[in-house]
């Protein structure tokens, strides 16, 4: 079960979360310059030695992780013809419902992130507010609170999973 | 809290938390859950459960405080 590409769906999330955040830092310390005139207008971007590492790495590790993840959820709707997935499905893909128990044991992980969102969404609101933060950190919060939400609602999938082993 | 009897009825008709399940039409994780008492079934899965072992559901299933039947 812990296999099951529905709980470990939160460690990809995570993973291209963190890419992500590489990405941004990549694109928003680059030097931009915007011309416009009466002939038209151009866009430039030029990048730092660093930051192009930084960008061209991330998104070559996105792009085989995700040719990795396409292909785990390919086996896994081999595997469960009657559990299909989509990686465009609305639903959740970590949610687990396929009877009343694990129903149980997601909305037990749900109410959790829910729990979170709570109490950090209001902190992160005022922060933002008070504070004159670079977007840089802006966008550094949002994924932070992203990464949070799957690694409390992984966790605690992980628990009952791991104490029903035992 | 709910208390059961289904990891001793289940290993006296012999069925693994996995043959149960099948049985029962439920995850073999399901299985573990109410046994360990951190889920409480529906009165459907319940009936089930009781079914496979012949017995009332009460016989199964007792609130805390109360005696099993």
């Amino acid at each position: 079960m812990k296999k099951d590409i529905r709980v470990q769906y939160p460690l990809w999330q995570m993973a291209f979360i963190v890419l992500f955040g590489f990405m941004a830092f990549s694109i928003i310390g680059v030097s931009k310059e915007f011309n416009h005139n009466s002939e038209g207008f151009s866009y430039s971007l030029e990048f730092n030695p660093l930051e192009s590492i930084f960008l061209l790495g991330a998104l070559f590790i996105s792009l085989i992780a995700g040719l990795l993840f396409v292909r785990k959820i390919y086996s896994h709707n081999k595997q469960h013809p009657d559990q299909k997935l989509s990686m465009w499905q609305i639903k959740p893909i970590e949610f687990l419902e396929q009877d009343e128990g694990m129903t149980h044991i997601t909305r037990r992980a749900a109410q959790k992130v829910y729990t979170f969102f709570v109490w950090a969404l209001p902190f992160f609101a005022v922060t933002y507010m008070v504070f004159e933060l670079p977007r840089f950190w802006v966008i550094i919060g949002i994924l932070f609170l992203a990464l949070m939400q799957y690694l409390i609602y992984y966790l605690e999938i992980r628990k009952h999973l791991r104490e029903d082993e035992e | 809290m709910l208390h059961n009897r289904v990891k001793e009825l289940r290993a006296r008709f012999g069925f693994s938390q996995g043959e149960l399940a099948e049985r029962v039409g439920v995850t073999r994780q399901t299985i573990g859950f109410i046994e360990k008492g951190e889920f409480s079934p529906s009165i459907t899965l319940s009936l089930k459960i009781a079914r496979e072992f012949e017995i009332k559901v009460d016989e199964l299933f007792w609130l805390e405080g109360e005696i099993s039947k």
